[in-house]
């Protein structure tokens, strides 16, 4: 009853206007769909780039997968990754803009800075690195000698190339957990604050149990912002390592992207998109409800 | 007491600073150390320990953007400026496409029916779930039989998928915080929702409609898998071009940080000058 009240009152015109504004922008997101289509369609065929004639194979190029190791290693590599990667930016964020929030001098200078990250793009970011994690030459190395430390292989070795990755990745979005986590810890109302003050709570208790539960949401939120984008991270590999040493850094993205471009098989780098894409519609749906849910008990709508 | 006092507040400043030295040694060293490896000729970089001081030159600089004469003849060193120019019309073009479009179905968003009105954000959310070779790859074959493929319309529309959904999304829970009655009286006097959405609601959302293009920008200069799959020769974006500096039998470091630093630039001026709205507009365009 509400609802249909405030509906009409809502928009002038009604339906046909609500539909007129919208659908320009929906049409133009829907285009891509068809494409998306063609493309689930695609990895049901043996298409290969410039060669032969494409016939329909069923799910022959999931089977196919399904017995290959190489397609678990990198499973196995893109849930490592986005798991490792969402596991130490959102503390890591939440220390960050706990540190920001504490009136200091410097707080302005390192409010203004702490986004630049941002502005560098991945694929440079991650050349930027590659350039420092040299073991003979970069300057981690010689740092790490300053403080009496033996060097490290970073993205050469199998064993911690991956890491290696999520740390260039932690550069890049540690800074968007830190701000929107930031903002979060803004829109506490001071009064909740004084008050537990004069309860006689102390810093960590406050951090407990007053911020960290008005932070829910946002935290969901960074997962949400992440997790998708670590699943699908492909441009940070393709400037350091593009899946080597010995398949440590091959996720599936990379993996496609290997089989579209190395080997033309488009069929088969459909089908090894299109499972990454499942993978993320998963992970995003059930963060979208955890969020809806933190919304309606902070916000009320 | 006093003491006791005293020692508790050495040992908080004594904890901000080491997090703030630690937060600097992480986040700004990387930055200032590519910024001086742009400044540094080809000895200086490659030098072993690292030199921290040394005599600064803007060779790297000059020949990313303007070549050197034999890299001219030879063809060796493509020009930088071409490449930022193809990102700058691809970044604003899908950024303006995006707001022609988004902000009627922002605001459509924000006072339609609370439910449906969430369904249709979940959908343009899923937009940003997508692998981009799951669109990209079927792209391919339908921008070359159509003649789109290493077009800027082309690219501009496939930067759609970037721009449209965070605009969208930001802008709907700025208008969102704008209350109905402002819009009561212009209605009562027979104004219709175009004439709304521009004389009230768009004034009243600027910073959002700022924060919105300005995030927007950002993620699309930022992107490289598109342009490496759709772009051909002369709609190269930003990002390809920094690329093209590792493909050579030796990496041209000077070369390769002097580039990231000019394709930092548009973003930094414009975060420096809309700060305050990015911060506001990457909370309320989520949260909201």
């Amino acid at each position: 009853m509400r609802s249909a009240a405030s509906g009409k009152g809502a928009l002038a015109g009604g339906r046909a206007v609500y539909i007129a504004m919208l659908a320009p922008a929906l049409c133009l997101l829907f285009l891509t769909v068809v494409p998306f289509l063609d493309g689930v369609y695609t990895s049901l065929t043996n298409e290969k780039l410039y060669a032969g004639v494409t016939r329909f194979i069923g799910f022959a190029n999931y089977l196919k997968l399904a017995q290959n190791p190489t397609f678990w290693i990198a499973l196995g590599n893109t849930l490592l990754y986005a798991g490792l990667a969402t596991l130490i930016q959102i503390p890591l964020g939440l220390a960050v803009a706990l540190l920001l929030d504490v009136p200091s001098k410097v707080q302005w200078f390192f409010r203004s800075t702490i986004a630049l990250p941002l502005l560098i793009p991945p694929v440079v970011a991650g050349l930027m690195w590659k350039t420092m994690m040299q073991p003979q030459s970069g300057v981690l190395n010689w740092l790490l000698a300053q403080v009496g430390l033996p060097p490290f292989s970073w993205l050469s070795d199998p064993q911690t190339a991956l890491v290696s990755i999520v740390l260039i990745d932690t550069w890049l979005f540690m800074p968007l957990a830190a701000i929107i986590l930031l903002a979060g810890l803004q829109s506490i109302s001071g009064e909740v604050l004084e008050a537990a003050r004069i309860d006689g709570a102390n810093a960590w208790q406050t951090i407990r149990h007053i911020k960290l539960q008005a932070l829910k949401p946002y935290i969901v939120l960074v997962a949400m912002f992440r997790i998708p984008d670590a699943l699908k991270s492909l441009e940070i590999i393709y400037a350091t390592t593009r899946g080597g040493p010995l398949n440590a850094t091959r996720t599936l993205h990379v993996m496609a992207y290997e089989e579209a471009y190395r080997w033309s098989s488009l069929g088969r780098a459909m089908a090894i998109v299109f499972i990454l894409w499942i993978l993320s519609y998963v992970f995003s749906t059930i963060l979208l409800s955890l969020w809806r849910k933190e919304e309606m008990r902070f916000h009320g709508r | 007491m006093a003491a006791s006092r005293n020692s508790r507040r050495l040992v908080h400043t004594a904890l901000l600073a080491l997090g703030y030295a630690l937060l600097a040694a992480f986040v700004l060293f990387p930055i200032y150390w590519i910024f001086t490896m742009s400044l540094k000729e080809f000895g200086d970089i490659i030098a072993y320990p690292p030199r921290f001081t040394f005599v600064p030159t803007f060779a790297n600089y000059t020949e990313i953007l303007f070549g050197t004469e034999a890299d001219q003849a030879g063809g060796v060193m493509p020009d930088l400026l071409r490449f930022l120019r193809n990102s700058v019309i691809i970044s604003s073009g899908a950024v303006l496409l995006s707001i022609i479009l988004g902000l009627p179905a922002a605001y459509a968003l924000a006072r339609g029916e609370a439910r449906r009105a969430n369904r249709a954000r979940f959908t343009i959310l899923s937009f940003r779930f997508a692998p981009e070779l799951a669109i990209i790859l079927p792209l391919y074959a339908f921008y070359t039989t159509t003649g789109l493929y290493d077009s800027y319309v082309g690219m501009i529309l496939v930067h759609q998928l970037i721009t449209l959904p965070l605009i969208i999304l930001i802008l709907m829970s700025f208008i969102r915080d704008i209350p109905l009655e402002i819009e009561e009286a212009a209605r009562i006097d027979g104004a219709g929702p175009l004439t709304i959405l521009l004389r009230i609601i768009v004034p009243i959302a600027r910073p959002g409609l700022a924060s919105a293009m300005i995030i927007a920008f950002i993620f699309s200069w930022n992107n490289l898998i598109f342009g490496l799959v759709l772009a051909g020769g002369e709609t190269r974006p930003i990002t390809m071009g920094i690329l093209q500096a590792m493909t050579f039998d030796q990496i041209k470091w000077g070369l390769m940080a002097a580039a990231a630093m000019v394709s930092a630039v548009p973003g930094m001026i414009a975060s420096l000058l809309f700060q305050r709205q990015i911060t506001r507009g990457l909370t309320l365009g989520a949260v909201k």
